[in-house]
């Protein structure tokens, strides 16, 4: 009997059977439901919106500048007289693909790491769930400052000190699903037939262990803004013209507490706050879907 | 359980944290490694120019041509003994120049701390003894508004309101440099310049620990001694608060112990916010000055903090809770 054959059958089947119960969880969390679709137009806004707009973020007009929101500037204009709208957009899309970048980073740092801890075990796992504790130890935000400022404000360097200090979650998540896993009888089973341990571990193990993973990488992604955010809000993240919208908040901090120009703090924290809120639902709905036992309180 | 069986488990608990504090202070010699200028700078203060037999001469001094792990037990001697080298900037002892910054940082978070655990245990409890009703809904979508609000936007719309359109608080410092405030009033003055940074720190702390509160207490309120309690015709309010409370707060105390390095951690946002001279500051200051022997030194205290309070949660889950023995 061919190994091929036999082996990656009845995993396979029933995780897409699970799929498919679990999106009718999901569908069943009305907040998680919305969520998506906020996520959804903001994330189509800031792809296509920039191109519907007659203004790009960095023409200044100072004939129209400091101008609260109006029917020409949806969220108002800047001290250059840079349409909001336009940089809110271009901003976000900056945001959203250094916190996608990171997280996509921290996922395959943490799954490798979690898998060959849970799979192997003994005493590499104990090593390495020590390098766990000890990253969990390092305050994130002051060691992601520290590593930004040392190698410089950049996409990949902000997106890889963001991912270097968030994968651990998802590293403690992996290895105890594969700790338990590799104990079932259709891994036993799959070794018997002679397959291979990496062939285990990833085509047989890690469909398994994929609910929390899931979970765990959508909750990440609003970590990963609220990170981002906060390192240029603090003026040590992108450099101008770039700006994420911690960046037009960093900006907007003079404007808005001494001359009371509102609206420029206003909508690029109401973009995170919707963006984040929204993440939060739907990880919560995703919880959900991936683990009915778990008792909604 | 004895009391020297909780000795013992305190003693062992510490031992464990050894490893962890020895891979943290790795990760920093690490970073050390990579700053410009590296150890040697850190060690001479204020950068200078020197000619090359000059910093060849110190290499030695300083052992920087040993192997990296002599180096390493070197500096780590150094840390353990109190020289943690000098800042940059302004050439102080570094532990000396954090010192200077810890009161206000501390009174920051510990006003924070003692305010969250409060308005968490009123809204929690009040929302897990009245269960899917509208205060229940609103306490628990209240929080999950509360974790998504970035504290950084929070607190520039509440200066705002409070400082631009009402004119009621004032934007920034301590205490109002125009008017010398003595006795009370100098305490009033700094209640007020308190307010609205201790609101966007505890912004994060209410809402989780709300959440923890909540569904701490709802898993107890469940319990078939309760269930005994309200049977024998107890008011539902001793049942909760006398029966329920106690029971709940075990783990509340934890999470309590543990949003300690959060807030800290949280203190560098409002503390730059607001313009408050405490660490959080200290360490945007000293970034923006590239001031890396200060930053490490933030950095190295804030990471002890967070194993300290790790292991206090520990510690006192245990203590708290009779049910736990110390194997």
């Amino acid at each position: 009997m061919s190994s091929a054959l036999v082996t990656p059958a009845v995993p396979v089947v029933r995780s897409a059977r699970g799929r498919f119960e679990a999106w009718r969880r999901f569908r069943r969390h009305r907040m998680a439901v919305l969520g998506l679709a906020v996520l959804a137009t903001i994330a189509l806004a800031v792809l296509v919106g920039p191109l519907l707009i007659g203004y790009d973020s960095e023409t200044i007009a100072l004939a129209s500048k400091n101008q609260p929101p109006s029917l020409a500037h949806l969220m108002g204009t800047d001290e250059l007289g840079r349409d909001q709208l336009v940089r809110v957009l271009d901003g976000g899309r900056l945001t959203l693909s250094v916190a996608v970048s990171a997280v996509v980073f921290s996922l395959v740092v943490g799954v490798v790491v979690g898998a060959v801890a849970g799979y192997v075990g003994g005493a590499l796992d104990n090593v390495l769930m020590r390098v766990v504790d000890v990253f969990y130890s390092l305050p994130s935000l002051f060691v992601v400052i520290l590593l930004v400022i040392l190698v410089g404000a950049g996409f990949w360097p902000i997106v890889t000190a963001i991912a270097l200090f968030s994968w651990m979650n998802t590293a403690r998540l992996v290895r105890a699903s594969y700790l338990t896993l590799k104990q079932r009888e259709f891994v036993e089973a799959a070794r018997g037939t002679g397959v291979g341990h990496l062939r285990i571990a990833v085509r047989h193990i890690l469909p398994g262990a994929l609910g929390p993973i899931i979970v765990t990488a959508t909750l990440g992604i609003a970590a990963a803004i609220l990170s981002e955010s906060a390192l240029s809000f603090l003026g040590l993240g992108f450099q101008p013209p770039q700006a994420t919208w911690g960046g037009l908040l960093y900006e907007a901090q003079r404007p808005v507490v001494s001359l009371g120009h509102w609206w420029r703090g206003l909508f690029p924290g109401l973009m995170i706050f919707l963006v984040v809120l929204s993440v939060n639902y739907v990880g919560d709905g995703l919880r959900d879907a991936v683990d009915p036992k778990r008792r909604r309180s | 359980m004895g009391h020297r069986a909780v000795t013992a488990y305190v003693i062992r608990r510490c031992l464990q944290a050894i490893p962890l504090l020895l891979g943290i202070s790795v990760i920093i010699f690490v970073l050390l490694q990579m700053t410009p200028g590296g150890p040697m700078a850190a060690g001479e203060g204020a950068a200078t120019q020197v000619s090359p037999e000059q910093i060849a001469r110190l290499r030695g001094r300083y052992g920087l041509d040993d192997p990296l792990v002599v180096q390493y037990f070197n500096w780590l001697g150094g840390v353990l003994t109190g020289d943690w080298g000098s800042s940059f900037d302004t050439g102080r002892p570094v532990l000396e120049a954090i010192g200077a910054r810890v009161p206000v940082t501390l009174q920051l978070t510990v006003v924070a701390l003692v305010l969250s655990v409060l308005i968490a245990v009123v809204v929690g409890v009040f929302a897990a003894s009245r269960q899917n009703s509208l205060v229940d809904h609103a306490a628990t979508g209240a929080s999950f508004i509360g974790l998504s609000t970035p504290s950084f936007w929070f607190g520039i719309m509440l200066l705002y309101v409070f400082s631009f359109q009402l004119r009621l608080l004032p934007s920034s410092g301590l205490t109002d440099l125009r008017a010398r405030h003595t006795g009370f009033a100098a305490v009033l003055d700094q209640a007020e310049h308190l307010i609205l940074p201790v609101a966007v720190l505890s912004l994060m702390s209410v809402a989780s620990l709300t959440r923890y509160v909540r569904s701490s207490m709802i898993d107890v309120l469940g319990q078939d001694y309760l269930r005994t309690a309200r049977g024998s015709g107890l008011p539902e309010r001793t049942v909760v608060l006398r029966h329920g409370l106690p029971n709940a707060a075990i783990p509340v105390v934890t999470v309590a112990v543990l949003a300690l390095p959060e807030l800290f951690l949280g203190a560098v946002i409002t503390e730059t916010i607001f313009g408050l001279p405490g660490m959080g500051r200290l360490f945007v200051e000293s970034a923006d000055l590239r001031d890396y022997p200060v930053l490490l030194g933030i950095l190295l205290i804030a990471a002890v903090l967070v194993v300290v309070s790790n292991l206090l949660a520990d510690v006192l889950y245990g203590r708290l809770d009779p049910r736990i023995t110390y194997v």
